[in-house]
């Protein structure tokens, strides 16, 4: 019998020894635990429909270089950090002094904060759950720590420029931490993007922990070339009468993998998820989102949505995990997909694990195309074809891109959209 | 304006349409009345480019030019004007922006300016006044959640607005209580005009009352059988479809 494929051992050589020690030393142990890591097959439930789709070549490996200065030139109105090939340029990062708010990277943390944050890494992710992401507690070399005092309020949102630069094979490790104090209150916007052609790998971890009553809003949007695998995953842990609000919106890739798990700890704690993936050629875009009720009296309410062209692959795998003790829960989530040709698949799968008696629990999902009947009545009001599948496509998603709480964003997602409606519906 | 030539039409094989002719001139109200099952909105569809029906012979010409080779959207915007029987609801699209967008791809065609969000807005809020619609319409969904007759309304909302040459009611007044009639009836009249013509598909005479047909035609097992003047109308009403040697296929099917 054939051995299942392991990782490579040259993944496990770190770039960036600037670290304070206490990171420098976790990094090193998720290393040593990764050594023969088996690497996820079909059998992989996890990874059922997105193994075939990872190609982790020792040429991946390499950490891409980081050196450029100049950074991205995204504009965005707000403030912002760029991540240049996963390490963080503080000299294109543009944000003042805020009171109440810190922002620093790992390699300005002093011993003690160095410290409280090793203690922290990995605590919001069910590892077992994310086993590619944890390759980045293994890689990560110069990230963001971000503390938001108790009550502290960032009036306009963070954006978080993720840029790769694919002039040669290599892979990028960004590394994001939020301490979200009592009734703080913060809204982030992460932007994945890149240039050049050669095939690279993403792979980012993002974790936030929201004390009582703080209120995080977290924007991703994930627009890389065609050349880059993607595997992301965000942890979230909330304490009391927390409020969560996550809005995702991914064009497909060679791979996209993301894992959301959002953990509802203190009583009264809401989350609400919202995402948009679009899929064309042979792209491929999987979601794993899991949301663990663990204490009484939360919300958590989740509406994803797959739309896929030609013979492109979107999955979306919804998991709900009601404790014995979290009476009173009330989890609502729904995904619907859209499948514009024959030769497009979608996978859905919601899981519901539920060990309390007195809870409010709805799931739904649905597959299917256009209508015709709809379009006929469109084109029978002399609207064209393209527009009409535009407006019947658009409206199967509209209410999710409406509800993206910062303008650029929509603007930017309704640019990449057209673009999309273009190629899909040319001819048309 | 339309000539009808020998047409035929099937839907998934079987034959429906057995060889309509009918001319119908610039500024004549028709109504084509027939028992259930006699091909009635099969004439409709087939008229405004319906794929799900094949036309398998003879000829449809809208003032000279053949209908039947021109795409759906193409003979909206050559004058052609469907009213559903049944209106499709599309959540996820305003009524807004459906109505915007269809006023537009017409303005196009006829190399007219685009009209912007504001002077649409004024344009759709004066005719919705028309047939008795609140503007606050507009916001909804296109019939999202709209009542039978609403929806109605909201056809013959569109056929104002888009100033067809044709305008084919199908079956408009099914569903509508008696208020609600006289306000969609109201609006067919406001379309009436010397340029245009008016095909309205009815199984009751009584929409004839408010709306009164130059020509009444009688279609039965695909073919018009019979056609007169509004009279033939009341005859109908008063008579049946029996002693022109009609059976009700409703009527057959549910005594089997």
């Amino acid at each position: 019998m054939k051995s299942a494929p392991t990782l490579s051992a040259a993944f496990l050589h770190p770039a960036g020894q600037s670290l304070p020690e206490p990171l420098l030393a976790l990094r090193k142990q998720r290393g040593t635990a990764l050594v023969d890591m088996p690497l996820p097959t079909r059998k992989t439930e996890n990874w059922k429909y997105s193994s075939k789709y990872l190609k982790l070549t020792d040429e991946i490996a390499i950490s891409l270089p980081a050196d450029r200065k100049s950074g991205s030139s995204l504009a965005v109105p707000g403030y912002k950090v760029v991540f240049l090939n996963g390490v963080m340029m503080p000299e294109a990062s543009e944000y003042p002094d805020l009171s109440g708010i810190t922002i620093e990277r790992f390699s300005d943390l002093d011993d003690d904060t160095a410290t409280t944050l090793a203690e922290r890494m990995d605590s919001t992710l069910d590892n077992n759950a994310v086993q590619m992401a944890r390759l980045n507690s293994a890689r990560f070399e110069d990230g963001l720590l971000i503390r938001l005092a108790a009550d502290a309020v960032l009036e306009q949102p963070l954006f978080i420029v993720h840029e790769v630069t694919a002039d040669a094979s290599g892979s990028a490790y960004p590394r994001i931490f939020v301490e979200a104090g009592r009734n703080s209150q913060i809204t982030l916007v992460e932007e994945y993007i890149s240039s050049g052609s050669e095939s690279v790998m993403v792979n980012t971890v993002t974790e936030l922990a929201l004390a009582d009553g703080a209120n995080v809003t977290s924007i991703r949007l994930n627009t890389e070339g065609e050349n880059v695998q993607h595997i992301g995953a965000t942890g979230v842990r909330q304490q009391r009468s927390s409020r969560f609000e996550s809005h995702c919106v991914g064009f497909g890739g060679p791979l996209r993998r993301h894992d959301l798990q959002v953990r509802l700890e203190g009583e009264g704690a809401e989350c609400k998820l919202n995402g948009v993936v679009v899929t064309q050629g042979k792209q491929h875009y999987d979601n794993h989102t899991t949301i663990e009720h663990v204490a009484a009296h939360c919300n958590s309410e989740e509406t994803y949505r797959n739309i896929a062209a030609d013979q492109s692959h979107a999955v979306f795998n919804g998991r709900i995990h009601i404790h014995q003790d979290a009476q009173k829960s009330n989890a609502d989530m729904n995904n619907k997909n859209l499948l514009l040709s024959n030769g497009a698949e979608i996978d859905t799968k919601p899981e519901l694990e539920i060990y309390a008696d007195d809870v409010k629990c709805a799931h739904g999902a649905t597959i299917g195309q256009l209508d015709e009947v709809s379009l006929f009545y469109l084109v029978s009001r002399g609207i064209g074809r393209r527009e009409a599948n535009v407006l019947l496509t658009m409206a199967f998603i509209n209410e999710l891109v409406e509800q993206i709480p910062v303008a650029q964003v929509r603007e930017t997602a309704q640019a990449r959209l057209n673009q999309f409606f273009d190629q899909t519906f040319e001819g048309a | 304006m339309l000539s009808i030539k020998n047409l035929h039409a099937s839907v998934e094989g079987k034959e429906i349409l057995k060889g309509i002719n009918l001319e119908i001139k610039a500024g004549e109200v028709h109504a084509i009345m027939g028992p259930n099952g006699s091909g009635k909105s099969t004439l409709s569809q087939v008229l405004a480019g319906n794929e799900a029906f094949e036309v398998t012979e003879g000829e449809v010409t809208l003032n000279g030019e053949n209908l039947l080779e021109l795409e759906t959207e193409e003979r909206a915007r050559e004058g052609i004007f469907l009213a559903f029987q049944y209106p499709v609801e599309i959540p996820g699209v305003s009524n807004l922006q459906f109505l915007r967008t269809a006023v537009n791809a017409m303005r196009q065609h006829k190399g007219e300016g685009e009209m912007n969000a504001a002077e649409f807005m004024k344009l759709a809020k004066d005719v919705s006044k028309q047939v008795d619609l609140d503007p606050a319409f507009l916001k909804r969904g296109v019939n999202e959640g709209f009542s039978g007759g609403e929806k109605k309304r909201n056809e013959v909302m569109q056929a104002l607005l888009l100033q067809p040459k044709l305008a084919i009611l199908d079956e408009t007044d099914s569903g509508l209580d008696i208020d609600a009639l006289q306000v969609v009836s109201n609006g067919v009249n406001a379309l009436r005009a010397e340029d245009r013509a008016i095909l309205m598909v009815t199984h009751y005479q009584r929409l004839l009352n408010h709306i009164v047909p130059d020509y009444v035609h009688v279609l039965a097992g695909g073919r018009i059988v019979k056609s007169g003047g509004r009279e033939l109308a009341l005859e109908l009403e008063e008579r049946g479809y029996g002693w022109l040697g009609i059976k009700d296929e409703e009527a057959a099917n549910s005594a089997n």
